[in-house]
């Protein structure tokens, strides 16, 4: 009885100080990730303009600053873009966890239920097609097009789903599969009847994600919406461990999941459309992240939650700087580096023995 | 707590799985439910708890209209063990058990010391005290099942729900399940199938076959050689078991 309840004692006070340990992992790489890049400014420098800039000048000397370019580099350009990638991490692992819980499956990802080949399909016809001038579609941009493209392939997988009773987990799955498959070889013909090789390669560009096209302006749209989809769900944790258990256990729990599975689903296709219309596809950060986060604290998601969404943002921050610092001069997609590491990652939690999703 | 289902029609997709069958559970009373697979002993009970929605019928517990009343509502007051009880991701069993507490809870509210107590008597009285830190999936199908009846009672129903909860269980698990359950002390309607627990722990018994109530009274009343095949289609001879006094059976083809 003691050791049981020292044991948890100390595992109390692990999550903790783990807890804190990111939040000040992140802050770190945050100031490290705006001082690093093709002009390299000293770490001190940088955490000087940034507190100079965010404690409205009371704090921080920015007399020092070597160069005066400095301040724009770090506030303009690179400022925008740790947070984006803050954001992104937040929002991947965020939809993640909660999509592993929607269709009791843990090789869940935000992207299951189609959204990526809608999004796909949005930004593939946007670039390669376009919409005729004249029409009000013709203001819309590649990021509107594959908004709404995850959107209508979102909704369009939650209605296949619901036909005929229930919307089931397998059935979610498969719907999202089937669409999928359908929107992915739209694009193809698009793709494969396009005269436009600068128009492929942006395609193929998009595709992979990026993180270049930050900028302040984006920066509160993705910060409500991911930051909202944060607050909410870090306050569902009943209802989505009651998920884990299954329609039937969580009905005589007083759950209805499937009144809350379409409201989840809706949730996180907006977090995740808005996502990929700002970033394109970042793979894998919202497959692995909930696992690793599972692998350290359980499946609980009282405190699974806030451990994935930090794990998230500090692992898309890191991607982020290595995806500008790999190769000289070059920014390689960000969704390349998600994978590779991602994939390794993986597979060593599923070799690794004794993981249990979440045990 | 008294549970009066009366007309349950059941349809699942185009086949008519119950026809209109009616039970009724007297306070505290331990009532069985009999009948062979697929006679609809699954179904009925779950039109009662609110998994599958019957066509026609009503279900009052005291004056709660379960059919009409919001899961949570109902999930207050009745407590549910199933059959199948698999997931893919792992909990703790203390936090398996805590979910028990999920009916009682505001979305927002955190778990209090009272709701840890009740845990805490919850895994005493299915002799869990000591798997608290073990995973659930890891295991064996008995201890499962007697987590999830541990859940159950943290639910503090009013009255309980057990469909065939002893199915794949050995004797002794059976035994320690329905023993917990019948000392709890509240209501409980319980799918079996094994016609010697169903006798030993039944104040009363329904037994359903295709769907209707074809006979219901005491074990003693029920568990003739004649219901029993016309119910099962075996040859049965019962006698009292020497040394426990209760019903036995003895079946040949």
């Amino acid at each position: 009885m003691q050791k049981t309840r020292t044991h948890k004692a100390r595992a109390t006070g692990f999550y903790s100080a783990f807890i804190l340990a990111m939040a000040g992992l992140i802050l770190v790489s945050a100031v490290y990730s705006v001082s690093i890049g093709q002009v390299q400014i000293p770490f001190r420098q940088a955490m000087n303009i940034l507190l100079h800039a965010l404690s409205g000048g009371h704090l921080g000397s920015i007399e020092q600053i070597d160069n005066g370019s400095y301040l724009n580099i770090v506030m303009q350009v690179r400022m925008p873009r740790v947070i984006f990638a803050l954001l992104i991490g937040l929002g991947l692992s965020l939809c993640g966890t909660v999509m592993q819980a929607v269709v009791q499956n843990p090789l869940a990802d935000p992207y299951i239920l189609g959204i990526s080949s809608g999004a796909s399909l949005g930004a593939t016809f946007a670039i390669l097609v376009g919409f005729g001038s004249g029409t009000i579609f013709s203001q819309f941009g590649v990021a509107s097009a594959a908004f709404v493209g995850a959107m209508v392939t979102s909704l369009g997988v939650l209605f296949l789903s619901s036909i005929g009773g229930k919307a089931t987990s397998v059935k979610l799955v498969l719907s999202g599969v089937v669409v999928g498959a359908m929107c992915g070889s739209f694009s193809s013909l698009i793709i494969y009847f396009a005269n436009d090789a600068e128009g492929i390669k942006t395609v193929t560009f998009w595709s992979m994600g990026s993180l270049g096209s930050s900028s302040w302006q984006k920066v509160p749209i993705m910060a409500i919406v991911v930051l909202l989809g944060c607050l909410i769900f870090l306050f569902q944790h009943r209802v989505l461990n009651a998920m884990l258990l299954g329609d039937e256990s969580a009905i005589t729990l007083g759950i209805n999941l499937s009144v809350y599975r379409k409201l989840y689903m809706v949730a996180t296709a907006l977090v995740t459309g808005t996502m990929v219309a700002y970033a394109g596809m970042i793979g894998f950060v919202g497959l692995i992240i909930p696992h690793i986060a599972r692998g350290m604290f359980g499946a609980d998601h009282k405190r699974l939650m806030p451990a994935t969404l930090l794990l998230g943002a500090l692992f898309l921050i890191w991607a982020d700087i290595l995806s500008r610092t790999l190769v000289h001069n070059v920014e390689l997609p960000i969704g390349i580096i998600t994978s590779v590491i991602g994939s390794p990652l993986f597979i060593y939690m599923i070799v690794k023995k004794g993981y249990n999703f979440g045990g | 707590m008294e549970l009066t289902a009366a007309g349950m029609e059941v349809r699942i997709g185009r086949k008519t799985i119950v026809h209109g069958a009616s039970v009724r559970v007297k306070d505290k009373q331990f009532v069985g439910l009999i009948g062979p697979n697929g006679c609809g002993k699954s179904t009925l009970l779950k039109s009662i708890y609110k998994s599958l929605v019957p066509t026609s019928g009503s279900v009052m517990l005291d004056d709660l209209n379960i059919l009409k009343s919001s899961e949570k509502k109902v999930s207050q007051k009745m407590g549910v063990v199933g059959q199948f009880n698999e997931m893919h991701f792992d909990l703790t069993v203390e936090q398996m058990v805590m979910l028990g507490r999920t009916p009682h809870k505001k979305m927002l509210e955190a778990d209090r010391p009272k709701d840890r107590e009740i845990v805490e008597d919850a895994l005493r009285i299915t002799n869990l005290t000591e798997y608290k830190e073990r995973s659930y999936l890891s295991l064996s199908g008995g201890e499962k099942q007697r987590v999830v009846l541990a859940r159950t009672i943290a639910q503090q129903p009013e009255f309980m729900i057990l469909d065939e909860p002893t199915n794949h269980l050995d004797i002794r698990y059976q035994i320690e399940i329905l023993s917990c359950v019948k000392n709890l002390g509240i209501g409980v309607l319980a799918a079996l199938h094994d016609l010697e627990m169903a006798a030993h722990y039944c104040d009363y018994l329904y037994a359903v076959k295709n769907g209707v109530v074809y006979a219901h009274g005491t074990p003693e009343d029920v568990l003739t050689p004649e219901n029993i095949e016309d119910i099962y289609e075996v040859k049965c001879t019962t006698y009292r078991n020497p040394i426990t006094g209760s019903l036995g059976f003895a079946y040949s083809l």
